[in-house]
C-alpha cells in the first residue's frame, strides 16, 4: 500500500486544493442561527422529502400525478368520475326503498335467527337430558325429526309449526 | 478547513461542555445546547457536502437540513457510535439520496479559493513547473478538480473526500459508511486511481 501511496503523492497534493475553498466571509457566523430557527419554527425543509418518500412507497402515485400533469384532460375526468360516484352514494344513501331493504332483509333473518337460537343452537339441555315441560321441548323435537329427513334448514322450521290439541 | 472548538487561553472561560452532557441536553429539547453541537460541527459537516456537491447553495441547504433531521432524530440516537459519526452518517446520506436525484443536473457552484492557497508550495509547484499547461491558474486548476470529483461515483467520492481532502482516518469512515475498512481502502485505491487518470494533465 506504501508503494500506491507513494504513486497518489502527486494527486494527494492536487486535492489539498480543495481544501482551500472556503464559503463566503461570516457564513459560519449565522449558519446555527438560522438552523435553530428553523427548528423553532417547526418549519419541516423536508416538506417536499417526505411526499417523496410517499412517491416512493406507492410509485403508481408518482406516475398518476404524472399523467394528470402531463394531460388535464385526465385529471379532470378522475374529478368527474369520483364526483359521480360520491353523488351515486349520496342518493343510495337517501333512498329509503334501496336503502332500507338489505336492512329489514337482516332484520328478519336475525330474528327468525334469534327465536330459535335459544333452543336449537344451544345442545346443552338436550345432552343433560333436561326436558322442560313447555313449548321448547315439542319445538326441539320437530327440530330434531325433520333434521332426520335432511331437511338441513333449521330457521324454517317454526314457521310452519303448530302444536296439537291447542 | 480549521478545526470547529477552539480552546482559549483566558483562564476564566468556561470549561467547554462535554459532547455527551450536550446531545442529553438537547435530546431533552435544549436548543443552546444544540446550538453548542451545531456551532462545533458545521464546518466540517458543511465542507463535506460541499465537497461532494460542489455547490454551495446546495451545501448550505443540505447542511442545515441535515442538522435540524438530526435534532430531530436525536431521541433515537442510543449512543451506540460518536455524536459525530452519527451526525455525519445523516449529512451522507442526505447527500447521496440528493446527488442520486438531480444525477443529471450537475451544476457547480464553487466556492473562492482562500487567500492563503497562492502560498502553498505544493500547489505554486503545480501550477508554475510541472503542469505542461503552464498558463493554468489555480481557479481553473480548481474547476479541472471539481469535473474529475463529480464523475466519481458518490461512494468512491466520499471516500476521497473524507479521507484525502478531510483528512478522516479509514476506520471512522467505515463508521460513517457503515461498511468495513477492506471496503474503504479499495474504494480509496480506485478512485485515486481513476482521478489520476481524469487529471494526468495537471499530474506530470
Amino acid at each position: 500500500m506504501s508503494e500506491n501511496e507513494n504513486n497518489f503523492e502527486a494527486l494527494r497534493r492536487l486535492l489539498a486544493l480543495k481544501r482551500y475553498e472556503t464559503p463566503p466571509p461570516g457564513y459560519f457566523n449565522s449558519f446555527s442561527s438560522h438552523v435553530l430557527k428553523q427548528i423553532r419554527d417547526g418549519r419541516s425543509v423536508e416538506s417536499t422529502g417526505s411526499l417523496g418518500n410517499l412517491f416512493g412507497q406507492a410509485p403508481w402515485l408518482g406516475k398518476l400525478l404524472q399523467v394528470f400533469n402531463a394531460k388535464p384532460v385526465f385529471a379532470s375526468g378522475f374529478a368527474g368520475a369520483l364526483c359521480l360516484l360520491l353523488f351515486f352514494g349520496i342518493v343510495y344513501a337517501e333512498r329509503p326503498d334501496l336503502a332500507s331493504q338489505p336492512l329489514l332483509e337482516a332484520a328478519t333473518t336475525t330474528a327468525s335467527f334469534s327465536a330459535l337460537s335459544p333452543t336449537a343452537l344451544s345442545p346443552l339441555p338436550e345432552q343433560m337430558g333436561i326436558v322442560s315441560s313447555t313449548n321448547p321441548v315439542l319445538s326441539l323435537q320437530a327440530v330434531a325429526s325433520t333434521a332426520v329427513f335432511g331437511q338441513q334448514n333449521p330457521l324454517a322450521q317454526p314457521a310452519s309449526f303448530s302444536i296439537p290439541g291447542n | 478547513m480549521s478545526t470547529p472548538v477552539t480552546s482559549t487561553d483566558d483562564s476564566e472561560a468556561p470549561a467547554p461542555v462535554d459532547e455527551e452532557s450536550l446531545v442529553r441536553q438537547a435530546r431533552r429539547g435544549d436548543l443552546e445546547a444544540y446550538d453548542e453541537l451545531v456551532r462545533r460541527h458545521q464546518e466540517r459537516i458543511y465542507a463535506t457536502i460541499y465537497h461532494m456537491t460542489s455547490n454551495h447553495e446546495d451545501a448550505n441547504d443540505l447542511a442545515q437540513e441535515s442538522f435540524i433531521k438530526a435534532f430531530q432524530a436525536l431521541k433515537s440516537f442510543k449512543g451506540g457510535s460518536s455524536f459525530y459519526t452519527w451526525l455525519y452518517r445523516i449529512a451522507v446520506n442526505k447527500t447521496i439520496n440528493f446527488l442520486k436525484q438531480r444525477k443529471n443536473r450537475i451544476h457547480m457552484s464553487l466556492n473562492d479559493l482562500d487567500f492563503n492557497t497562492e502560498h502553498n508550495p505544493d500547489l505554486v509547484a503545480l501550477i508554475s513547473e510541472k503542469t505542461p499547461l503552464r498558463e493554468v491558474n489555480l481557479a481553473e486548476l480548481q474547476e479541472k478538480l471539481n469535473n474529475a470529483l463529480l464523475k466519481l461515483s458518490e461512494p468512491h467520492r466520499l471516500v476521497v473526500v473524507l479521507h484525502d481532502v478531510q483528512g478522516m482516518p479509514h476506520d471512522e469512515i467505515a463508521k460513517v459508511m457503515e461498511s468495513n475498512i477492506g471496503t474503504v481502502r479499495s474504494r480509496l485505491f480506485y478512485a485515486r486511481q481513476q482521478l489520476q487518470a481524469l487529471l494526468s494533465d495537471y499530474l506530470q
